[in-house]
């Protein structure tokens, strides 16, 4: 095989989420949209749902939404996004419909 | 004389006339002067009332203690106030701290071997989250070898970023994003089956874990499709010698880089349904030999080192359908210990379904693994039934009819049995 420099590869990679998203349109959503608070856009409860119930058993049992707190459901949601691949916004709805039926 | 007593009978009248006014006020003063004198001694009389109830009060205590309660009051609307605050903090903190992870137990019944507890791991995993934009993830592997030594693994610890909506850049040790099987399914709460399909555990055909860079994310693509990504740069696998052979590929993740030489590679999948996923999966970079009849090598060539994989996965109703082709491919290298490569492959197809109100399950699994070593080969049919006491915690039991070189282990069928939970 031919011999290659690491280096373009490795920016070619980090393009990546120039091309899907733009990286410096972080949406900090830490507040409007969790933490049990009523959300500001009322189908976010209900797209939540949907998420959680299409997403999740595509490799699990489904989780009973009162197995944990809110907080501890912050971080597995957190990690759930990495695995799964969800979208941000995706994220929020579920771990909003999560503490909201826990 | 007769006129002046007439003149005297009229003064007298007259003053008499004159004073009737000032009797008729004398007697007004003194009815008012009674009625003062019954209206001071009511109040005088309701003034002793109230004195008398003022004494008593103070002799109960009732008013001493007034200015007592409300002191009471404000320190127990400040104390509760305090309480809702504190009651509230985990909510509105930045940071979280999380322990998840799972642990199985097991039993095995081989053939031509001894039956034995032979499973019990346990993994935990911490997340360390700061807002939405940094989360610390680490799962370490803890298993009793055969020796019973306890056996401590990382299996990965990464820091995971989230730069937007649409990619997560994961630094570290991470598991391997190729293919579905080893980033999603193998912890044994989740893996329907006892076991990990052949090929998919230590030195088979599935990569494992790398140590990297990686991005990943999803992008949804209308209002029902989406697709999903990852790619990395990482440092790739090293290579085992034995007698002259390429024995095998180890993929346990190495925090340095025998070869020099970066390893590439990533996952694409589509999901045109919400519950179907098909995802193909590459990678390509070079690898060497690090290892030769047990003994460390240095300086032996490195080689070309490629990865290709399938898999897909569907829910439909009570049914779970799941399948997976991968392989690793190892290039010739003149000059090496080990001149000759090789290629690990293998697929497995699995099906699932849900009866008895969700909390048993029926799972067949078949699978076939190619390995440039007989010993290694083998096709499996695996049935299982499972009892999931909760959705987290399961249990299983399964037989293996395996098919492979005569007199080897994976010739042998097994009945496993194994209780998982995932918390």
């Amino acid at each position: 095989m031919k011999k290659y420099s690491w280096k373009f590869p490795l920016i070619v990679t980090l393009a990546v989420p120039l091309v899907f998203g733009g990286l410096f349109a972080y949406q900090d959503a830490t507040a409007e949209d969790t933490a049990g608070s009523t959300p500001a856009d009322p189908m976010q409860f209900v797209r939540g749902a949907k998420t959680w119930a299409n997403t999740c058993a595509r490799c699990h049992n489904m989780r009973d939404p009162r197995e944990l707190r809110d907080d501890q459901w912050q971080g597995v949601v957190a990690h759930m996004r990495v695995r799964a691949n969800l979208t941000g916004k995706e994220a929020r709805d579920v771990l909003l419909f999560l503490q909201q039926s826990n | 004389m007769k006129k002046l007593v007439s003149i005297g009978k009229a003064s007298v009248l007259f003053i008499a006339v004159a004073l009737l006014p000032v009797l008729a006020v004398a007697q007004s003063d003194a009815q008012r002067i009674a009625e003062l004198e019954a209206k001071t001694a009511a109040m005088a009389e309701a003034l002793t009332a109230l004195q008398g109830e003022l004494k008593q009060a103070k002799q109960d205590g009732t008013l001493a203690n007034t200015a007592e309660l409300k002191s009471e009051i404000v320190k127990a609307t400040q104390y509760a106030q305090r309480a809702e605050k504190a009651a509230n903090e985990w909510k509105n903190s930045t940071a979280v701290t999380h322990i998840a992870g799972y642990a199985a137990v097991g039993y095995t019944d081989e053939e031509n071997a001894m039956d034995s507890f032979d499973v019990a791991n346990f993994n935990p995993i911490y997340h360390f989250q700061y807002g939405d934009r940094i989360l610390w993830e680490s799962e370490l592997e803890v298993n009793v070898g055969d020796d019973g030594q306890t056996e401590v693994g990382l299996e990965y610890s990464t820091i995971d970023i989230f730069l937007n909506d649409y990619a997560v850049l994961v630094a570290g040790k991470f598991i391997s994003p190729l293919g579905q099987f080893r980033q999603n399914i193998h912890p044994s709460w989740i893996n329907k089956s006892v076991s990990a399909p052949p090929g998919f555990g230590h030195d088979g055909a599935a990569p494992l874990t790398d140590v990297g860079l990686q991005i990943r994310g999803g992008v949804p693509l209308g209002e029902q499709v989406k697709i999903t990504y990852s790619g990395f740069v990482a440092n790739g696998p090293r290579l085992e010698g034995e007698g002259g052979e390429l024995h095998g590929i180890d993929t346990d993740g190495f925090a340095s880089d025998a070869d020099d030489e970066k390893v590439f590679g990533g996952r694409l999948s589509i999901l045109p349904l919400p519950k179907l996923e098909i995802g193909i999966s590459g990678a390509f970079g070079d690898a060497a030999i690090v290892e030769n009849d047990g003994l460390g090598l240095v300086g032996d060539p490195s080689r070309d080192y490629q990865v290709f994989g399938v898999d897909y996965a569907y829910q439909w109703g009570n049914f779970d359908f799941r399948g997976e082709y991968i392989e690793q491919d190892v290039g010739n290298a003149a000059g090496s210990v080990a001149s000759k490569g090789g290629k690990w492959a293998t697929w497995y197809t699995q099906t699932a379904y849900k009866f008895g109100d969700a909390k048993w399950e029926g799972v067949v699994r078949y699978a076939d693994y190619d390995s440039p070593h007989g010993d290694e080969t083998q096709k499996q049919w695996a049935l299982g039934i499972n009892y999931l006491l909760t959705p987290n915690a399961i249990i299983k039991l399964g037989y293996e009819f395996n098919d492979g070189l005569a007199g080897e282990k994976t010739d042998n069928d097994r009945l496993l049995i194994q209780v998982a939970y995932g918390y």
